[in-house]
């Protein structure tokens, strides 16, 4: 287990996304609303798009056909290129049954100690 | 081996055999020829005219109006344990005089009910409506479906209708309370992206294209998701298509879900566990190839065998289907696929208690 200070705690910010390197291998910080501080793997499970281009944002649900409701603002991560949403709650993606892709984002623990953000890998 | 036949084509003799059924005013019209029915807007180049060369119909028309015919040509030399009857004359292609079109759908099913299903308990039956009345279409649903030999509602492929589209869910609505099945099946009006093509040739081959938009439209607007109940056949459509369909709409759904997110499951796990495809016509694919096939799909519940008679794309119950395909897949492609969908369990629904939802 090595620990990383990878940046301040006000560099991370709700609703957006701040990379970081840990060694070589890129890892993006967000701030769910809760105030918590996620960190992700910086490159997407599908085919490895830098998530730091991704978006940061809520997602849609319907119980009908053509009745959207929107929720979970600051919680879904869309991957830049194809669009795939992942829950930065769980780093599951949003769709079900996602059998035969390991479609997940990997996430790292954070402690935050004074005004650093510390990355355990 | 037990045969279930998802995919034979009864007829009247004439559309004047109609009128018996038929109320004022469109009585006098089919009795007095006003409107003679459809022709299809080709020539068959088969050799028996649309038809295998050794069913004739009495007019000449691609169909079979004699029951002892059928009989003796298919139900009982291949021993069929059911043969579900989906018919070729469907009024959703007028696409005028509405009334008409839905009256001749509930004419068409009396005439059935009394000159097919009445002969024979291994017939299955299905409704026939005018869809693009869609309330009428449900209210003849309701009707027919105390039939104890009616177990599905089908779904003619025009050149028009894609059935996702919310203005058909009455459809669909009474589909599920009564407890039937949904099937596809072209029509000669049904038409590839371009059209029909420039020949018979082009329009046949065209046919599947015509099917798998109306699966994506499905599921895309949610049809499979409101009625978990329902499950949908895909007649005379094809089938080898079905992979691909599954992986681009998944990857589709992976990327896009934001859009449709009323779809609760992978579309590719919809289609395993509630589509089905009958099998004929079959492409011409060694044992290994339908194995392939089949590993692809990711399932061997999906296939239903179908012979299409009396029509000259036959298949063979006991040639068309390898036999070099394990036994329990090719039991299952002959008769326990077809007979899940319909839920017939070992007997016929007909010595079955009545199952149509009575509210
Ligand atoms: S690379 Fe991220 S969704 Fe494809």
């Amino acid at each position: 287990m090595a620990r990383h200070s990878v940046c301040k705690v006000h560099d991370v910010a709700v609703g957006a996304l701040t990379e970081v390197k840990v060694g070589r291998s890129p890892i993006v910080l967000s701030r769910l609303p809760s105030g918590e501080i996620r960190a992700v793997g910086g490159r997407c499970p599908h085919q490895g798009a830098a998530l730091r281009h991704g978006c940061v944002s809520g997602t849609t649900g319907a119980d009908r056909p053509n009745e959207l409701t929107y929720g979970c603002e600051g919680e879904i991560l869309r991957c830049p290129w194809h669009g795939f949403e992942f829950s930065l709650r769980d780093g599951l993606p949003t769709t079900p049954d996602s059998e035969g892709l390991a479609l997940r984002l990997r996430l790292y623990e954070v402690e935050v100690e004074g005004d650093e953000v510390v990355v355990v890998t | 081996m037990r045969v279930l036949d998802a995919d034979v084509h009864e007829s009247f003799g004439s559309i004047k055999d109609l009128a018996p059924y038929l109320p004022e005013p469109y009585r006098g019209w089919i009795a007095s020829g006003a409107w003679r029915g459809f022709s299809q807007p080709f020539a068959y180049t088969s050799p028996g005219l649309g038809n295998r060369a050794d069913v004739r119909s009495k007019d000449g028309s691609a169909s079979v109006s004699d029951y002892g015919q059928m009989r003796d040509q298919l139900l009982d030399p291949y021993d069929l344990g059911h043969a579900v009857l989906t018919g070729y004359f469907y009024p959703t292609g007028l696409k005028l005089q509405y009334g008409l079109a839905t009256a001749l759908a509930a004419a068409y099913n009396d005439y059935v009910a009394e000159h097919w299903l009445a002969k024979d308990k291994r017939f299955i039956g299905s409704v026939q409506i005018n869809a693009r009345d869609p309330d009428a279409a449900a209210r003849e649903i309701d009707r027919m479906a105390a039939h104890p030999q009616v177990r599905q509602v089908l779904l003619p492929v025009v050149d028009d209708i894609a059935y996702g589209h919310p203005q058909y869910r009455p459809i669909f609505e009474a589909a599920n309370r009564n407890r039937l099945m949904v099937a596809f099946h072209h029509t000669t009006f049904a038409q590839g992206p371009y059209g029909m093509g420039l020949h018979y040739m082009e329009r046949h081959a065209l046919l599947p294209l015509a099917m798998m938009p109306q699966i994506i439209s499905l599921i895309c607007n949610g049809v499979f998701d409101a009625y978990p109940n329902l499950r949908f056949m895909v007649l005379e459509g094809g089938f080898s298509w079905l992979p691909h369909v599954m992986w681009r709409l998944d990857r589709e759904y992976r990327q896009g879900r934001i859009e449709v997110p009323w779809i609760k499951k992978l579309p590719s796990q919809h289609c395993r566990e509630r589509l089905r495809l009958s099998t004929q016509p079959t492409e011409d694919i060694t044992g290994d190839q339908w194995m392939k096939l089949i590993d692809l799909m990711g399932t061997d519940d999906v296939l239903v065998f179908s012979t299409d008679y009396p029509h000259f794309d036959f298949d063979d119950p006991n040639a068309a289907i390898p036999r070099s395909l394990p036994e329990t897949t090719r039991e299952k492609i002959l008769w326990r696929n077809g007979a899940e969908f319909y839920d017939l369990g070992d007997a016929p629904k007909s010595e079955r208690p009545l199952e149509a939802a009575a509210e």
